[in-house]
């Protein structure tokens, strides 16, 4: 196969999973947040 | 006396009067059918402006010194992302987490229009797609969200920003067209009835003032090459959370997205000069743009449908379509064709969650592209 398609096919994958692990990352940062800074914090 | 002439003399040519139908069909979409008409408007008018015969606007005029001040150097998309930023409320997501995984899964557009178009530039014969920084600019349409295309075109292909641009923005806007055909194909009726309960969970203040600066810190340690969209957006969005800054806050949604939309849109209006514009390439970024929507669609459902396999509460698959990033349209889109179902549906908060999620997703997909392709 020409090796710019595989190269292409590599990014497109490799992005695509990316987006998943980053915003994985940001789930548990909220659910964290969440956890640990409840609304009654506001007080504070 | 020959001045004068000149700009009749240059009317016999058949681009010119080519351009003229483009610039006055953006306008007619605007006026009359309200497509992205603070867009589509002044992008009409530019080209009108770019295109008549030895026009003062352009070769040297003031939309080259606004193309170069604004578009070259990225300028415009970034002022807009804070503008967009003070305008979300990342409630609805905070509140159900989850929906990121959705603005996740549909950009799954970008990518297959990316290769698709690795592919069509194969094809011997065929121009304006040599390599992997043109395919990528033309794939990054499927992020749905016109600042971050323009962000990667400008950079990956400057030749291909006004047809990239012009698809982004046309069929952003008619995601209520494009959506419910590819919705109601992939799903049952009964899917599409699914009743999800509003989240109860309250969010505190210190979370949405937190979560903007958490997010810009590790999506730029992450990928640097998203710093500048990434940081924008949140920054607008910080200035509306921290409610410290609400002049600043409306000045963002209102005065500073009003002018720069203005400024970017005749501008790239003015990159569409007949000569660059009327080409096969373009006809095939257009094609391609909309493939790129239905996939990004299909991929959000499609996720749904699977992660509804391990669950016991099933999600509404049409929720997956939300994660692209055309806010709000999509979600509206979204809460429309569950009414259509069943009129006591509401699925609008999960929906905007997703939308939002989709947000953050195209800009870190942006920011993923620019950083791996070389």
């Amino acid at each position: 196969m020409d090796t710019v398609v595989v190269e292409g096919l590599r990014v497109s994958g490799l992005s695509y999973v990316l987006i998943f692990a980053v915003l994985g990352i940001f789930y548990g940062l909220i659910k964290f947040l969440l956890r640990m800074l409840p609304p009654r914090d506001d007080s504070a | 006396m020959t001045d004068l002439l000149r700009g009749i003399v240059g009317m016999s040519d058949w681009r010119v009067w080519a351009m003229f139908g483009v610039g006055l069909a953006l306008i007619w979409l605007a006026v009359k059918k309200e497509y992205e008409p603070n867009l589509l408007l002044p992008m009409g008018f530019g080209c009108l402006l770019a295109n008549i015969p030895f026009s003062s606007a352009v070769g040297g005029g003031f939309l080259d010194v606004l193309f170069k001040g604004g578009i070259t150097n990225e300028l415009f998309p970034i002022l807009i992302f804070i503008g967009v930023g003070a305008m979300i409320d990342f409630g609805p997501l905070l509140q159900d987490p989850e929906m990121l995984f959705f603005g996740a899964a549909a950009q799954f557009g970008i990518f297959f229009t990316m290769m698709l178009a690795l592919l069509v530039g194969r094809i011997p014969g065929v121009t304006g797609i040599p390599g992997l920084r043109e395919a990528a600019a033309i794939g990054i349409i499927g992020a749905a969200d016109g600042p971050t295309s323009i962000y990667v075109a400008t950079r990956f292909a400057p030749a291909l920003l006004a047809p990239i641009t012009v698809a982004a923005y046309s069929y952003m806007s008619l995601v209520p067209i494009i959506q419910p055909p590819i919705i109601r194909a992939l799903t049952t009726r009964e899917e599409r009835m699914i009743h999800m309960e509003n989240p109860e969970r309250e969010v505190s203040r210190t979370v949405k003032v937190i979560f903007p600066i958490a997010v810009t810190l590790i999506a730029g340690i992450i990928a640097p090459m998203s710093v500048a969209l990434i940081g924008s957006l949140m920054f607008g969005n910080l200035l509306r959370e921290s409610g410290v800054t609400e002049r600043l806050s409306k000045t963002a949604q209102n005065e500073l997205s009003s002018l720069v939309t203005i400024l970017l849109g005749i501008t790239i209006g003015s990159s569409m000069g007949g000569k660059q514009f009327l080409n096969p390439t373009t006809l095939l970024i257009i094609a391609m743009g909309l493939i790129a929507f239905v996939f990004d669609t299909a991929g959000g459902v499609l996720f749904a449908k699977l992660i509804n396999l391990f669950r016991k509460r099933k999600i509404n698959p049409m929720i997956g379509a939300c994660g692209i990033s055309a806010f709000p349209m999509s979600a509206r889109v979204i809460q429309k064709m569950a009414q259509q179902e069943d009129g006591s549906n509401f699925i609008i908060m999960h929906a905007v969650g997703a939308n939002v999620a989709g947000q953050i997703a195209s800009i870190i997909a942006g920011g993923l592209i620019l950083a791996l392709v070389r």
